[in-house]
């Protein structure tokens, strides 16, 4: 119509993305409790149940990538320094990105709604098969074993306060209808905190209107600025303070839609007494305008060869097709601390964020550290006696690192030793080799709960929280550990209300005992 | 048996639905932010799919409503400003622009003040913006704005490296997005020719996004370029009756001048240019560069053709609308006026087939320098099709 270009692009932010088949949202991983036959492990991937429960989208690819290890010393006590750091970041890249890449499964799913799944790289062979969506199905191998396999609908199996953690971190969208022009008024700057803020209108418990921020109850953006300029934490009449969770699951009642797989250790290494250590991370890949076009529904190679060996090159052109849109590994690992950019959705091969990931937890500290400290707990950030949250960001890792390196590099207690039922000489993890790489890395000698792996039943949100505590210090003659912050009994003992774990103890439907592990979804 | 509805009826029919659902709700008081932008959106949207430009009216009411409820919201502006963009209103995108709360901060909105930079002849300011927003964000768009940019500025290989790229970043989920980079891509490639190339890409517009318009639109010029009379009639007859707009009237009433209908053409062209002024009586100038180009190349009328393109100037200075004038003039026999608007245009560095050919005629009227037959060579060169049938776009 007119001699000027018009991209169309006012669609791209004025579609509303919808909740997108692509938004990975958990990978869990643990080994089976089912040892007959040998050991297993039992990997799911979860997502949006986009089109609807149950119901895949034909132009989504799902990677699940595996690489197995022997377990590994991680950093000696003589490398807590951030040269040491640095070097370590560089071996494990080496490791993740070097000749030895990862095995992996992938999956799409037809028109008809069936499932191919394909086996890459495993050390037996690389095959394919075609399966029925909602049911479970076992695979036989071309080298003898049989993988158990369901790919459908279940109740979503995270639980948690959502909001709470928005509030926490003062992130306007879940409270807020935030303009899609102003992209800088999403994370507002203002401290984050995990006790409220005195004054903090902007995101403070509205007693007259307690649903705010719960489901789609948002209000209008007001007029800026956005910021806080108070100097202490709120305080009601009887001295409590006020915490930003409130303990309710935000997820309760909602489905997703799953990959879930449990897997002989011995397909996925030929050394499994060596290889204790599985890692594993998710991928969603979208298929591309320009191959869509070319795609023929149904192709006969795949109809006629239910179980096919497939070629590398093969692989290549088909991954060529599509676009990478999400990546999950550790819970945690994208909104806590990528910030969920989309460039950023790397995935095992976040090295480059390592630098970032040490200034983005300097910026978490000075929020949740004086707040753990207001309420009489012990920190593992140096944030100089705070009496309140503040609200810092760091350009130079070499100035946030002296801030967080006890965070980093501090032993993760466990509350007991049930994670480690074998009793062996493993080691506790740190949180510096729990994100990077953003891998689920699965302990075969453990129970697999975080950070050992993840297990359905783990108030992951809530371990989160606890890397902010010194591990070093003592309550009631017990060390700190990850399960500190989900006792109840601590929040009874300390000034706030409500008095409450931060997030939800248990998933709103119970977990099965066998497979595929992950509740029926709602109906 | 039942048709297959196309992709572009399903789309219109969702776009519909969602208008009906928010229709009693989305002007309701106290406004919500979420709900009238949606609203205003779809009716934005509506009115660019059926490519009815007085609907983009109502769109723009709701937004003035919007805007007197919630304050210069940065979204509303920017949907503001985008149907001012489309109807040429181009000193109202820079208020817009100005206006929307935080607007110029935000990647779209200084993807549009670069547009309207383009728009208005500032082309260093324009490229320069487009490439500081790709090094930002590698976005389809902001790949699609730099590459039209190149092909006007004659870098061909480039513009169609950067929409090979802008196209590796659309998704199954974005066909229609992918439909029309292919058409930008076709129009590229007619622009110098190659008429088989074109149609390959105008093809693959079809197979991704169905049922649209404005692919038919093109493939009407390209069939009509490559003497398919036949099927370039039938294509416009079906775009004119779904879009009757003058733009594609004067289309349909010239193909029928170079099938030697007059009869026809006198029919639609007498249409085209009562549409055209009525739009212009209403006071809108998004017809104007038709109009000079109705009027300098369908009438022969150089007076009239200046009248026009010289308003279309004063909207917008940039080589096109400078050798739009300077064609007028030609027409009106005013040769050194015409010459001095050429070599304006000219200085902008834009190297085009069609730039080249006005040149030539000028500088052959206007200047016994021989500079004349070398503008006519090079435009040859440029484009070896230059002669036939072609719309302006």
């Amino acid at each position: 119509m007119a001699d000027h270009n018009d991209p169309n692009a006012v669609n791209s932010i004025f579609s509303d993305i919808d909740v997108s088949a692509a938004d990975l949202y958990d990978i869990f991983g643990f080994p089976s409790s089912n040892t007959d036959g040998g050991e297993k492990v039992v990997i799911a991937l979860t997502f949006a149940s986009m089109p609807s429960t149950g119901v895949f989208d034909t132009d989504m690819l799902y990677r699940i990538l595996v690489s197995s290890d022997p377990r590994v010393v991680g950093l000696s006590n003589d490398e807590h320094h951030l040269k040491g750091l640095l070097r370590y970041f560089d071996a494990i890249k080496e490791k993740f990105l070097g000749p030895f890449k990862a095995s992996e499964i992938r999956v799409t799913v037809d028109q008809s709604q069936r499932a191919t799944v394909k086996f890459i790289d495993f050390p037996g062979a690389s095959f394919s098969t075609v399966i029925d969506t909602n049911k479970v199905t076992t695979i036989d191998t071309p080298d003898g074993h049989a993988i158990k396999a369901y790919i459908g609908g279940r109740d979503d199996a995270f639980f948690n306060d959502l909001t709470g953690f928005f509030r926490s971190i003062n992130y306007a969208p879940q409270f807020y209808r935030v303009p899609h022009t102003m992209a800088g008024s999403r994370e507002l700057k203002i401290p984050k905190t995990l006790i409220e803020l005195e004054g903090n209108h902007l995101f403070n418990f509205d007693p007259n209107d307690p649903e705010w921020g719960y489901g789609n109850n948002k209000r209008e953006l007001p007029p800026g600025p956005h910021t806080w300029n108070g100097d202490k934490f709120f305080k009601d009449a009887n001295g409590n303070f006020r915490f930003v969770y409130s303990g309710r699951d935000c997820q309760a009642g909602i489905n997703i839609n799953a990959i879930i797989l449990e897997i002989p250790l011995a397909f996925i290494t030929d050394a499994p007494d060596h290889n204790r250590i599985v890692n594993t991370w998710g991928e969603s890949w979208v298929l591309k305008a320009a191959d869509k076009i070319e795609t023929i529904p149904d192709h006969p190679f795949w109809l006629e060869n239910p179980i096919a060996l497939i070629g590398q090159s093969k692989i290549d052109d088909e991954l060529k097709k599509y676009k990478l849109v999400d990546t999950d590994g550790q819970p945690f690992a994208d909104a806590a601390l990528s910030e969920r950019e989309d460039n950023r959705q790397l995935g095992a091969n976040n090295f480059w964020l390592a630098p970032h990931f040490i200034k983005r937890l300097a910026h978490l500290g000075w929020g949740f550290g004086p707040s753990i400290t207001a309420l009489g707990l012990q920190t593992s950030f140096d944030h100089d006696n705070s009496p309140v949250s503040v609200h810092k960001t760091y350009s130079l890792v070499t100035a946030a690192f002296p801030r967080v390196k006890k965070t980093l590099f501090q032993h993760l207690n466990m509350p007991d030793d049930s994670w480690n039922p074998k009793g062996l000489n493993i080691p506790l993890r740190r949180p510096v080799e729990v994100f990077v790489p953003n891998v689920c890395a699965i302990d075969m000698d453990t129970t697999g709960t975080w950070p050992y792996g993840r297990r359905p039943e783990d108030q992951v949100a809530t371990r989160f929280l606890s890397l902010f505590l010194d591990m070093e210090a003592e309550l009631n003659g017990k060390k700190y550990h990850i399960e500190l912050l989900n006792d109840p009994a601590l929040w009874n003992s300390v000034p706030i209300e409500p008095k409450t774990a931060p997030n939800p103890m248990k998933n709103d439907k119970e977990f099965l005992k066998d497979f595929p592990y992950l509740a029926d979804p709602w109906g | 048996m039942i048709a297959k509805r196309t992709d572009f009826e399903n789309e219109l029919e969702r776009i519909r639905q969602g208008l009906a659902e928010l229709n009693g709700s989305a002007l309701n008081l106290p406004v919500d932010s979420a709900k009238i932008s949606r609203f205003a959106y779809l009716q934005y949207q509506c009115a660019s799919l059926t490519g009815n430009l007085e609907a983009l009216g109502d769109a723009d009411s709701t937004i003035d409503y919007a805007i007197r409820h919630l304050g210069p919201s940065g979204d509303l502006y920017f949907l503001k400003a985008n149907i001012h963009f489309k109807l040429h209103r181009l000193n109202d995108v820079e208020q817009d622009l100005q206006l929307g709360r935080d607007l110029l901060l935000s990647t779209p909105g200084r993807a549009l003040q670069a547009d309207l930079d383009f728009q208005k002849g500032r082309y260093d300011a324009a490229r320069q913006e487009y490439e500081a927003l790709i090094t930002e964000d590698r976005t389809w768009d902001s790949l699609a704005r730099l590459a039209y940019f190149n092909f006007k500025m004659g870098d061909i290989e480039k513009a169609d490296r950067l929409y090979d790229e802008a196209v590796d970043e659309l998704t199954a989920k974005q066909m229609r997005h992918y439909s029309w980079l292919e058409l930008q891509r076709g129009v590229l490639d007619l622009s110098r020719g190659d008429y088989e190339q074109a149609r390959s890409h105008y093809e693959r517009a079809d197979r991704a996004y169905s049922g649209h318009w404005l692919v038919q639109e093109h493939m009407a010029e390209l069939a009509g370029a490559e003497e398919k009379f036949d099927e370039a009639e039938r294509l416009y007859c079906n775009v004119v009756d779904q879009v009757p707009r003058p733009d594609f009237q004067q289309a349909l009433g010239e193909l029928y001048l170079t099938m030697e209908k007059p009869a026809q053409a006198t029919e639609w062209l007498d249409k085209a240019r009562k549409g055209f002024l009525e739009s212009a009586e209403r006071g809108e100038v998004h017809y104007y560069h038709h109009l000079a180009d109705f009027y300098a190349d369908v009438e022969e009328n150089g007076p009239e053709a200046v009248k026009w393109a010289g308003k279309d100037l004063e909207l917008r200075r940039n080589f096109s609308t400078l050798s739009a004038l300077a064609w007028a003039l030609y027409r009106a026999g005013q040769f050194p006026e015409a010459l001095d608007l050429m070599n304006e245009a000219l200085a902008s560095g834009a190297k085009d087939a069609r730039l080249f050919r006005t040149a030539g005629m000028i500088y052959t009227a206007a200047s016994p320098n021989g500079k004349g037959a070398w503008y006519l060579e090079k435009a040859a060169e440029l484009n070896p099709n230059l002669k036939n049938f072609h719309v302006h776009r």
